[in-house]
């Protein structure tokens, strides 16, 4: 949900990266905090156990300056992605704007995968907003490991939309920002669409 | 079918915002008031002084909020409309507006929690219903259209054109 202040003259845009534990959700949000110029970008704000396992969320909040007058912010949030947080990750994914779903490209991680794809699903249809207007994006992470599916395998299981996807290989960068570009513009496109 | 939902603050409602922030925290006697969005984005803070990082702020006590509705779920309550939280020098008191609007306050011994809670039930009476009409708009065609929508493709293409994906 989008916070439009015509008086302050801001725009604010959610986007949440979803998707099994371990799969690097929160390696996407730390890289992003380590390498996008300081002056863009607030506090990385980590709810974590002491395992350095994400407990409620991660929080990057990000400025991409004014555009025709208009202060516009993407704020990044990660969900803990193990399945027995999912009362957090239902709270945290509220009044979403985008979706990352960031995929474990292993062949091991299959089933968590599949699992975590079906949870986002099922507790974005109980918001009850209308899922066409979202911005998605598939991040294929992890693509520099041996034992990986194809792109087209993954894409077949995990992207019904038929939404952007994007190779990653999140704990080194690449496809990071790729991956960040690609799902603003699409929840930028999918605010202004009649 | 169901329709994505924005919130949008007109000038109108964030001139009566900022002047019932600015009176609430003085009668009360509080340090900090923000208005806040249930999915964490700040509306509006009073005083402007930038010294509270209110992004961080928004995005915890939402997120603190909605996990206290939650538990009122669980254990079969309505709804928890207020959540306090204590410490030795500071307190931060979070009420429900409207159904996606949170109100702030923080405060610390120069005032009590009765006197902060009598005077953010009075200002809820003035902010509940201006800003209902806030909630359930669809986006405002006259500043987010297309030519805001490339000229921001093209801003995140310049701002994130310099990391390289390495």
């Amino acid at each position: 949900m989008a916070l439009i202040n015509l008086a302050a003259r801001e725009i604010n845009y959610k986007i949440v990266y979803y998707g099994c534990g371990l799969c690097g959700k929160t390696t996407n949000i730390q890289y992003i905090h380590r390498r996008i110029n300081p002056a863009a970008r607030g506090r990385l704000v980590s709810l974590a156990t002491e395992e350095e396992r994400t407990l409620y969320f991660d929080f990057l909040p990000l400025s991409v300056g004014t555009v025709k007058g208009l202060r516009t912010r993407f704020h990044l949030y990660t969900v803990p992605g193990q399945s027995f947080y999912n009362a957090s990750r239902t709270l945290v994914l509220q009044g979403t704007d985008g979706v990352v779903f960031v995929a474990d490209s292993q062949v091991s991680r299959l089933d968590e995968n599949v699992d975590s794809y079906l949870n986002l699903w099922d507790n974005l249809r109980s918001q009850g907003e209308d899922l066409s207007r979202l911005g998605i994006v598939l991040q294929m992470n992890k693509r520099d490991l041996s034992d990986v599916f194809s792109v087209s395998d993954l894409s077949e299981l995990l992207n019904h939309t038929d939404s952007p996807v994007v190779e990653a290989c999140a704990l080194s960068g690449v496809g990071v920002f790729e991956t960040l570009k690609t799902v603003c513009k699409q929840v930028i496109a999918k605010s202004t669409e009649a | 079918m169901p329709s994505r939902r924005g919130l949008v603050i007109s000038a109108e409602q964030m001139t009566l915002i900022e002047a019932v922030l600015e009176r609430l925290r003085m009668v009360s006697g509080s340090q900090f008031a923000a208005l806040v969005s249930t999915s964490g984005q700040p509306i509006a803070v009073s005083p402007q002084d930038g010294r509270t990082d209110t992004l961080s702020l928004a995005a915890l006590a939402a997120s603190s909020f909605a996990a206290t509705r939650q538990l009122a779920q669980i254990l079969s309550e309505r709804e928890f409309t207020l959540l306090f939280h204590e410490g030795k020098e500071a307190n931060l008191h979070v009420m429900q507006v409207t159904d996606q609007i949170l109100l702030l306050i923080t405060f610390g011994h120069e005032t009590q929690v009765g006197r902060v809670r009598l005077y953010t039930s009075r200002a809820l009476e003035v902010l509940k219903p201006a800003l209902e009409t806030a909630e359930n708009t669809t986006g405002d065609d006259r500043v987010v259209n297309r030519e805001y929508s490339r000229e921001v493709g093209a801003a995140i293409d310049g701002l994130f054109s310099g990391q390289g994906d390495s």
